[in-house]
């Protein structure tokens, strides 16, 4: 089939673009910060994708993960605490042409922000929601986040944390309609990028808990991980993530898992040791919250203006009911 | 088939069988060589009112259920365009009928299809609803219970409504309007809905850049803008004045400004789709294009004059959307917009304007139109061409006889398909209903389409349907598709579809008839040229009927002495008819109708292999091949391991190099860690971007085009650095080797600090 040569003379001038072209002023984040490894791979899925800075969004909330749009030149939004996937949520009902990347943390999606995390795996917009778990309040000068885990001394737990901590991927593949849910660590960057680039292929909400380390507060709590390939189980299969032989051999550990197998996927998100790498479930087929309520209707200002007036002019203007028949025509 | 019942009347020359025998035949074989009787010889009536066996069943169509009469369904929604009566009535029946009433509602289905089909056949026009309700009001509902009880369910069934046209000389011009129409209607929709987008995003931007404006600040429109009591709390001139200076607004440049009010009057003024339903929108001046014309001349007329419009309209549309996208750049696209349809438009931009539709009766064609008609389908216009032929019996020019041709249209027809990207098909207008998926998708091809039709309603007394069905039967006007969109070869682009029995020479019926002893005899009978000819009853003197004591074994059927050249002269053809009474009759034809027959059988023998039936050139390949097969037996066992080894073998070295090529880095990474090198070097593609080693000394550490860090230049920095940035290192990845500078002070403590990472 022919392409149209219109088209073909505007894809000689589209500009590609390099990965500094996405950089945006050099992080603050501490040197070793599990955070600069995200910002590479996130910066490298947008080269290689050809994202259109204008075209892209990253939304946060409040925390160390939190300063991740101010570090990608693309539109950002920097909300308040807890709040990035309604944010998120909105600016994609209004404009869904837009790439929405969300940046959230331990602390914000799943202490403040846990209402709206639960809902939002329901809605399953189109975007990707990367957790930014670091299993502490970093920001904030070590306190114990809702997932840190048993035992852990911190400046608000000082005998140690009492509680187990929460574990986001349970969590998620427990919601309806969860479609895209994976689990990756900061310390393997080539299989960071892989589900990254996954999760922004998949069409609905991509939930990806990265494992994160901090080197400020929590420098070795890592560690036996960090250091013990044998300890990282990677997930493999053709629908998930396949990794290059380099991985492989220094990463033994393996299982072969089938991401639309949800309940071995429950299973595998209860294993804390050895930590499960890799796509856990992935739902290609479950639909979008923005495309179940798009009317296909012309959204233009007469439009709206019209429809408001007609609900106002049920108060107003016929108290006594609605009337159909006095609608205007839009 | 209908069984008929028949008498064989007694021979009226019964004594004198014997003496005219031989005389008789002579004679037979007389009139078959001459087309004349000898005089007297024979009781030889010609065929009045005779007509070919097989159509025996046929003759009231009103008590058939076939295709016709069709619904032309009114546009908009899912339905076809174009429906079947019998069709849609089984439907509803079938959606409401339960199985207490299912035949009483059946029945009575039929009762009214029937009398609609009669209103047709009288000549009625109307809706179907309309037809429906004269229907009902003649069979008598009023009185009858049951009958009004299943007509009213009936009729709520009924979904769909349109016009009804029975088969007759106007209806293929009408189903091709109609359906021309359906998808017209539709790109109007499709072209307003894009348009209607890109209009309020255009306006969009002249109307943000007004809001901007020192126009759009003015102290007047602020105070529009606030309501009602809050306007005295401002002091708008002061706020007008503050929002104009403070901000540096920069107006749109008068160019783009220029450019997109153009594009605004542009896409608001054409006049190549009508603006129903849109008419706030519209300010074209005068009445939108019409697109139906009667001849080739005005219609290429028509096209040139709009030509440039036309492109105007499409090069506003694409200039609207990067505009609308905010990607139009001067620089770059002025040119390319300057130049655009210079080489005339793209096919797909012209497919989604309308098509032109030409309706042309074949009788009125003269050779400058048909040239003209050729030219326009090489050009690629977007023309749909529709011939009608109504009588397929010409007066030749040269020998002032009545010629059995339909020449103009086959004409058009192979020359078409001689192009190789014209949409061609060939149909009788009883069989358009059955083709009606290939008309949509003849009107809906990107370029030029020919529809050659016969419609049957030449001046023969016959009914149109009966006529057009009887030429598609008997290969005088078979239907063919040609299809330039279904692929690239002929097999997926030529269709036989729509003849009955595409494989044989003539399509062969059952016919049961009684013989003289009432015992039902069943013959098959082949529907032949010959048979359409004698429908006519122009041809009637090609025909001689031979009374019933004359039957003899020298006579036999048409079909079987077209195939064999016959070398017995003393054979005759002939035919069988049935007179009013359906009494079965016979008929010799004559040598030239015969000749005739031959060369439609060879013309129909041509179009076979082209749909690839008995195609000559298949079977001479499939001889060769077997011929070859036959002579290679023994080897070829050996032969088919290596031709599958060969198809493996490329597979194989597919296989085997992307093997090779994991092996090397596999390799290579295996030969890293077994040596220590005493190079330093950091293991890139594990590297996290963590910044550790770059903080330490960015001279010596560098992030690569994917931000991972590797040594770029080992010399700046110190065996102190390098050993602080392998500790430093998170995922421990650096390798600092051995000290490049024996005088570095503290080496040993260092190399002791640097061996877990060696």
């Amino acid at each position: 089939m022919t392409v149209h040569p219109t088209e073909c003379l505007l894809r000689m001038y589209e500009q590609h673009h390099e990965l500094e072209d996405y950089q945006s002023g050099v992080p603050r984040w501490c040197t070793g910060c599990g955070d600069n490894a995200i910002l590479a791979a996130v910066q490298r899925l947008c080269r290689d994708e050809d994202l259109r800075p204008e075209k892209t969004m990253f939304v946060s909330g409040i925390g160390c993960s939190s300063r991740f749009p101010h570090y990608m030149k693309t539109y950002g939004f920097h909300g308040i605490h807890g709040r990035a996937l309604p944010v998120a949520e909105g600016i994609k009902m209004a404009r869904p042409d837009l790439n929405v990347f969300v940046n959230t943390g331990d602390g914000d999606c799943c202490s403040i922000g846990a209402a709206h995390w639960i809902h939002a795996i329901r809605y399953n917009m189109n975007m990707t929601v990367m957790l930014h778990d670091n299993q502490i309040y970093g920001l904030t000068k070590m306190q114990a986040s809702p997932t840190s885990p048993r035992g852990l001394k911190s400046n608000t737990t000082p005998r140690g944390a009492y509680l187990e901590g929460l574990q986001p991927l349970t969590v998620t593949l427990g919601v309806q309609n969860v479609s895209f849910v994976a689990q990756a660590v900061d310390w393997i960057p080539e299989v960071l990028y892989d589900i990254i680039s996954a999760a922004y292929r998949h069409k609905g909400l991509s939930f990806v808990r990265i494992l994160q380390r901090c080197p400020e507060w929590l420098p070795k709590m890592l560690d036996p991980w960090v250091h013990d390939p044998l300890k990282t189980m990677l997930l493999t299969h053709e629908n998930g993530v396949t990794p290059s032989a380099n991985i492989s051999k220094v990463y033994k550990t393996q299982e072969r898992h089938d991401p639309s197998d949800i309940n071995r996927a429950r299973e595998i998100a209860s294993i804390a040791d050895p930590i499960p790498v890799g796509i856990l479930y992935h739902n290609p087929d479950v639909p979008c919250y923005e495309e179940l309520r798009d009317a296909g209707q012309q959204r233009s200002t007469r439009f709206i203006k019209a429809g408001l007036e007609a609900e106002f002019d049920k108060f107003t203007v016929w108290p006594q009911g609605a009337d159909t028949n006095a609608r205007p025509n839009a | 088939m209908h069984g008929q019942t028949l008498e064989r009347s007694e021979g009226s020359n019964g004594n004198d069988q014997g003496n005219f025998g031989m005389l008789e035949s002579q004679a037979h074989i007389a009139f078959h060589l001459t087309g004349r009787m000898p005089r007297g010889e024979f009781d030889a009536r010609t065929q009045g009112g005779l007509h070919p066996a097989i159509l025996a069943g046929y003759q009231d169509l009103t008590a058939l259920r076939y295709d016709f009469p069709v619904v032309l369904v009114r546009t908009g929604g899912d339905a076809a365009p174009v429906q079947s009566l019998s069709v849609l009535v089984d439907a509803a029946v079938k959606n409401i009928a339960q199985d207490s009433d299912a035949e009483r509602l059946k029945r009575h289905a039929i009762r009214v299809e029937r009398e609609i089909r009669k209103l047709a056949a009288e000549g009625a026009t109307g809706t179907l609803s309309e037809l429906w309700d004269v229907a009902v009001t003649r069979l008598g509902a009023s009185n009858d219970e049951l009958l009004r009880d299943s007509l009213s369910r009936l009729r709520a069934a009924l979904k769909t409504d349109g016009e009804v046209i029975d088969c007759d000389k106007a209806m293929p011009f009408r189903l091709f309007l109609h359906a021309w129409q359906s998808q017209q209607d539709q790109k109007t929709k499709n072209y307003w809905a894009k348009i209607n987008k890109l209009i309020m995003k255009l306006s969009d931007i002249l109307s943000s850049d007004f809001v901007r404006s020192k126009e759009g600040l003015s102290a007047e429109r602020l105070r529009a803008s606030v309501g009602g009591m809050d306007q005295d709390a401002f002091d708008f001139d002061a706020m007008s004045r503050l929002l104009t200076e403070a901000r540096a607004n920069e107006p749109l440049p008068e160019n783009r400004r220029q450019r997109v009010r153009g594009l605004l009057s542009t896409l608001r003024s054409q006049r190549f789709y009508s603006p129903a339903g849109e008419s706030d929108k519209w300010i074209g001046a005068g009445e939108p294009y019409s697109f139906v014309f009667e001849n080739a001349t005005d219609a290429v007329a028509a096209y040139r004059e709009r030509l440039p419009k036309m492109i105007e309209l499409a090069k506003a549309i694409e200039i609207a959307k990067l505009e609308a996208d905010g990607e139009y750049s001067e620089a770059r696209h002025d040119a390319f917009f300057a130049e655009f349809g210079g080489n005339g438009l793209d096919p797909s931009d012209i497919a989604a304007f309308p098509q032109y539709l030409i309706c042309l009766p074949a009788a009125d064609l003269r050779a400058a139109e048909c040239d003209l008609i050729l030219q326009a389908f090489a050009a690629g216009l977007p023309v749909k061409v529709v011939v009608q032929t109504d009588d397929l019996l010409n007066q030749s020019p040269i020998t002032g006889e009545l010629l059995f041709s339909g020449l103009r249209g086959r004409q058009l027809a192979s020359t078409a398909i001689g192009s190789a990207t014209c949409y061609v098909l060939q149909s009788s207008s009883s069989n358009l209903f059955q083709l009606r998926e290939q008309v949509l998708r003849g009107l809906s091809f990107p370029g030029p389409a020919l529809f050659n039709n016969y419609s049957g309603a030449s001046e023969t007394g016959i009914p149109p349907y009966l006529a057009a069905a009887a030429a598609a039967e008997s290969r005088a006007f078979p239907s063919f598709t040609y299809d330039p969109s279904a692929g690239a070869t002929w097999a997926s682009r030529f269709s036989l579809g729509g003849n009955s029995q595409a494989d044989l020479d003539w399509p062969v019926q059952r016919l049961d008839y009684e013989d003289v002893d009432q015992q039902l005899v069943s013959e098959n009978v082949a529907f032949t040229f010959v048979d359409f000819m004698a429908c006519d009853p122009r041809c009637a003197k090609h025909f001689a009927e031979v009374p019933r004591p004359m039957w003899d074994d020298t006579m036999r059927p048409v079909a079987e002495l077209l195939v064999r050249e016959s070398e017995d002269l003393s054979q005759v053809p002939c035919l069988l008819m049935v007179d009013g009474d359906n009494r079965l009759q016979k008929v010799i034809v004559d040598e030239k109708l015969m000749r005739d027959a031959r060369a439609c059988m060879a013309a129909w023998h041509s179009l076979q292999e082209l749909g690839g039936v008995h195609n000559s050139h298949a079977a001479a390949l499939v001889e060769r091949e077997r011929k070859s097969w036959a002579e290679q037996a023994p080897p070829a066992t050996e032969q088919a391991p290596p031709a599958a080894a060969a198809a493996q073998g490329q597979a194989g070295a597919a296989a085997a190099a992307p093997i090779e090529a994991p092996a090397a880095p596999a390799a290579a990474a295996e030969a890293a860690p077994e040596t220590p090198s005493n190079e330093p070097y950091i293991e890139t593609a594990r590297c996290t971007s963590c910044n550790e080693c770059t903080q330490i000394n960015d001279k010596m550490f560098g992030y690569d085009a994917n931000k991972q860090a590797s040594i770029i230049n080992p010399d700046a920095g110190t065996y102190l650095q390098l050993v602080e940035a392998a500790e430093s290192c998170q995922v421990s990845i650096i390798h600092p080797g051995k000290p490049r500078n024996p005088n570095e002070p503290g080496l040993d403590e260092l190399m002791k600090r640097a061996e877990p990472f060696l």
